[in-house]
């Protein structure tokens, strides 16, 4: 394949070409309540030609046919031509790369017939389905694949990455007359059949929750002091934070250049945050990023000031800053956009729990789990995917539809207090951006206190 | 290729059917008002279904030349785990399929220029200072051909065109983002593109002031774009899926009044010039319109093959299928049709507003109130119970009858079925938005939280 990738390069009269073909390999099993839905075994293979010329903007073909690629790659090229550009594209410097990278198969999921996939989500599914008769409906999704990606460009760049992936869903659905709620549990791993055993016990809590949320009263709209589970911490900093250090934002905008400018303060000394796409063994890692720029840990926020962004090797070139390895596309049908990777709040001081971050707040609320986020700029809406009340220094009464709308610069600066318990949290699902979704992400936090967040709900 | 797939399906399983697609994209993209990019996207592929000893499975390629044998053996396979399921392929029918217009040569043929031309027109007709503005045209044609072994066959070329337009003002720490877009099966006119502009002008000006939001129960008037979160849970209460699971607050109320009277809403995959029509389904069935709700009733839920077999029913044809997995079920276009208003309504009572008169001409007798044009995280709650609380994402404060700004760092809240239970008032600025129609909506005692 790198041959032919290779010749189809010398073949282009471009400044600059690129080409990525990827092959991937997947099955997938689910189940709706207790009927399987489908167990199929699918393969997706195509092409992404990316060039540019001086004076030109970007050309970009994809396909699923393979046999086009030299066809493709002229036609990227005419469309370059056809973009005329007054202020040059340039892109930063990357030392040219070539290495195969092969991640740990941890079980290789082409090895395992589909019937085992089956029984293993039949018994996770199960687990749901026997927690209560108010469980009236049930999803179970198991979704595996092997991604062999090149990559090859016109500076020498030569790489093959082996990715396996494997994610794990369930969705509960319990009812009691008119009223439905839900309970979700999402695992996703850049790994193989061996991570995926032994989850009942995850998928049991999921069902039981929709059950007792049944009983849960709203939580009432209101500013409250509220503190994030690791897990809804990760979502927000991911959401809240991390889409603005995105340095394809404020590359090209002045007015987001200067809100975005290094050595602001964004949050207290407390606050540490950063990406990490070279982390061992995450969903979010990948040695090499699609443009051939290999992954690195960036520090965004450094003692609550603003220190660093992500980028893609445009991004870093307009800026005058280093690329990060930031650039991902989700499949060969995508271009290379700046994204994240591994995403995380660092922890507080060591020993620093729970219980202190809890002690002093006399009418609160604990929101945990995240049902999704999404963030316009400044503002965004995260939505846990339960809560309690927090009453005189204890968890107190489950709540229901806790939703955290927010200012992403007056929340990060009531960021007063973060514990020491940190955790990666590796769910499925993915983020979504430019039309991309679902990019492979992990985000990470600690338990988190903001000392006043905004709760929509009846009020 | 779907011929020979069947042909190889034929003596190997019960039955099969198929679809074959094969898309053709074609994009240009202006970022920050400078064109930056162009590009083309290729992409064919099949997904093939098989009934083996009355189970079902399915397999899907996007390879070149897919060996049919390997994607029938890769089928049955995945049917030897399946489900049973009595289901019926449509047979021949002697009716022509539904004649509607999908395929539109001046979509086809625009060149790369034209493409460009359009969005340079946008790009120069919103620039203004301290705004960026970032124009996408996007064109498509695909060819789509269905068939089963029960002799069903359905083929026919779509074109699709999609230009947004989105504008972002940043001031200090104030982020404005005003969106809109164009999608049809055929080239936008101008009058179309002016409108684009319009709509977008307008909700920028008005949201050049930043005012306090209320708070309390209060009227608040849905633009068609913010209607998304309330609309949302009636899509998944009426999918004959969730009806089938017990998921649905909608399971056996069919015929009930649950919506204001003046509520009827269908979903038309007959409208033509929209992208999301066909004369056919993913499955072979004929495309039909289905009233979702009738005068505020309960009306028919929508299906595909398997569920409407597993609930005794008939297809309704809604079944949608991509390359990988099975079919499934999927709306074409919603439509609103108000009895008291709209251009689609029945007594028109009043001439239509252009579209980007924001609020539809429901504000003048609102004291106090909100429109809402867009919300932060549509989807994301606990969807199908018809609960919804969002954060504002564009919403506009109403005093007195008059438009007096933008309020941030609010969210609304409610539940879909009580708030439909009684509307307001019906806007006279009925639109389509992607691929629904409808009307601004003023609907009383939703929720408003402030910080």
């Amino acid at each position: 394949m790198k041959d032919r990738l290779a010749e189809s390069l010398k073949q282009s009269r471009a400044d600059y070409t690129e080409i990525r073909v990827e092959r991937t390999w997947s099955s997938a099993v689910s189940f709706r309540g207790r009927r399987l839905e489908t167990a199929t075994v699918s393969e997706d293979q195509g092409g992404f030609v990316r060039v540019l010329n001086k004076g030109c903007g970007w050309g970009i073909a994809s396909f699923t046919s393979l046999d086009e690629l030299p066809g493709m790659v002229r036609r990227a090229n005419e469309l370059s031509r056809a973009v005329r550009l007054d202020e040059p594209i340039r892109l930063a410097d990357v030392a040219a790369q070539t290495a195969d990278a092969i991640l740990d198969l941890d079980g290789d999921v082409r090895g395992i017939a589909l019937s085992e996939k089956k029984q293993l989500l039949d018994r996770y599914n199960g687990a749901m389905l026997a927690v209560s008769n108010a469980i009236v409906d049930t999803q179970a999704n198991y979704r595996d694949e092997v991604s062999e990606v090149w990559y090859v460009n016109s500076e020498g760049a030569s790489l093959y990455q082996l990715r396996p992936e494997v994610v794990l869903s369930g969705t509960a659905i319990g009812r009691r007359d008119g009223n439905i709620e839900k309970g979700l549990e999402s695992i996703g791993l850049r790994k193989g059949w061996h991570s995926v055993q032994n989850y009942e016990d995850r998928f049991r809590v999921v069902a039981q929750r929709a059950v007792d949320l049944l009983d849960a009263p709203r939580v009432r709209g209101a500013a409250y002091p509220v503190i994030l589970d690791n897990e809804l911490a990760g979502v927000f900093i991911h959401e809240a934070f991390g889409h603005l250090s995105e340095a394809d934002f404020v590359y090209e905008n002045p007015q987001a250049r200067e809100m975005m400018t290094l050595g602001r303060r964004f949050g207290k000394p407390v606050l540490n945050v950063g990406d990490n796409g070279a982390a061992t063994g995450l969903r979010g890692t990948l040695p090499y990023d699609d443009e051939g720029t290999p992954t690195q840990d960036t520090p965004l926020i450094t003692a609550g000031i603003l220190v660093g962004r992500l980028h893609s090797r445009e991004t870093a070139a307009k800026l005058g800053e280093r690329p990060t390895g930031n650039a991902r596309a989700i499949s060969f049908r995508h271009p290379p956009i700046v994204r994240m990777t591994n995403t995380y709040i660092a922890p507080g001081q060591q020993g620093v729990g729970f219980n202190d971050l809890i002690s002093d707040i006399k009418l609160g609320v604990y929101a945990c789990g995240a049902f999704g986020g999404q963030t316009m700029l400044e503002n965004f809406s995260f939505t846990a995917g339960w809560g309690h009340m927090i009453r005189d220094g204890k968890v107190a009464e489950l709540v229901k539809d806790v939703v955290l709308a927010g200012n992403l610069f007056q929340t990060l600066d009531r960021i007063d207090h973060i514990a020491g318990d940190f955790t990666w949290n590796q769910m499925g699902g993915g983020c979504g951006k430019g039309g991309q979704f679902p990019l492979p992400v992990t985000e990470g936090a600690p338990h988190v206190r903001i000392e006043e967040a905004l709760i929509g709900g009846d009020v | 290729m779907i011929d020979r797939l069947l042909d190889s399906a034929r003596g190997r399983v019960d039955n099969a059917d198929a679809l074959w697609r094969r898309e053709e994209q074609t994009a240009v993209a202006f970022e920050s008002g400078r064109l930056k990019a162009a590009g083309i996207s290729e992409e064919a592929g099949i997904n093939l279904r098989v009934l083996a000893n009355g189970r079902m499975g399915v397999a899907g390629t996007t390879a070149a030349k897919p060996d049919p044998k390997e994607l029938v053996e890769r089928a049955r396979a995945s049917a030897g785990l399946g489900e049973i399921v009595q289901l019926a392929f449509p047979g021949a029918t002697a009716a022509p399929l539904p004649s509607i217009p999908t395929f539109f040569d001046h979509t086809a043929n625009a060149s790369l220029a034209e493409l460009i031309r359009m969005g340079r027109l946008l790009v120069e007709r919103l620039s203004r200072p301290g705004c960026q503005i970032n124009v996408s045209v996007q064109r498509e044609v695909a060819d789509t051909a269905v068939g089963n072994t029960a002799g069903a066959r359905g083929e026919y070329r779509a074109t699709g065109i999609a230009v947004t337009a989105d504008l972002t003002r940043i001031a200090g720490d104030d982020v404005l983002m005003v969106y809109d877009q164009y999608v049809g099966a055929d080239m936008p006119t101008d009058a179309d593109l002016e409108a684009l502009v319009r709509s977008v002008e307008t909700r920028l000006a008005a949201a050049l002031t930043v005012v306090t939001p209320p708070e309390g129960a209060l009227p608040v008037v849905f633009t068609p774009a913010g209607l998304a979160a309330v609309i949302l849970p009636l899509e998944q209460a009426l999918s004959g899926k969730t009806v089938l699971q017990g998921s649905s607050p909608l399971a056996g109320k069919v015929g009930e009044t649950l919506f204001d009277e003046r509520l009827s809403i269908e979903d038309d995959p007959l409208t033509p010039g929209r992208p999301a029509s066909r004369p056919v389904d993913d499955e072979c069935v004929p495309s039909r319109c289905t009233a979702l709700v009738e005068r505020g009733k309960v009306g028919r839920f929508v299906y595909d093959l398997e569920t409407a077999a597993r609930a005794k029913t008939e297809s309704t044809g809604n079944g949608r299928r991509g390359v990988f997995g099975k079919p499934h079920i999927g709306y074409t276009n919603i439509r609103f049709r108000m009895t008291d208003g709209g251009r689609d309504g029945g007594a028109q009572q009043a001439a239509p507003l252009p579209s980007h008169e924001l609020g539809g001409g429901l504000i003048a007798d609102i004291a106090d109130g909100l429109i809402v044009d867009d919300l932060i995280g549509v989807g994301q709650g606990n969807v199908i119970s018809g609960a919804f609380s969002h954060p504002v994402g564009l919403a506009y404060r109403v005093q007195r009858g008059e438009i007096t700004g933008r309020v941030k760092d609010a969210a609304v809240a409610g539940n879909a079925y009580d708030v439909l239970k009684r509307i307001g008032g019906v806007g006279r600025d009925g639109r389509w938005l992607g691929a629904r129609w409808s009307p601004s909506l003023l609907l009383e005692g939703v929720s408003v939280a402030r910080r």
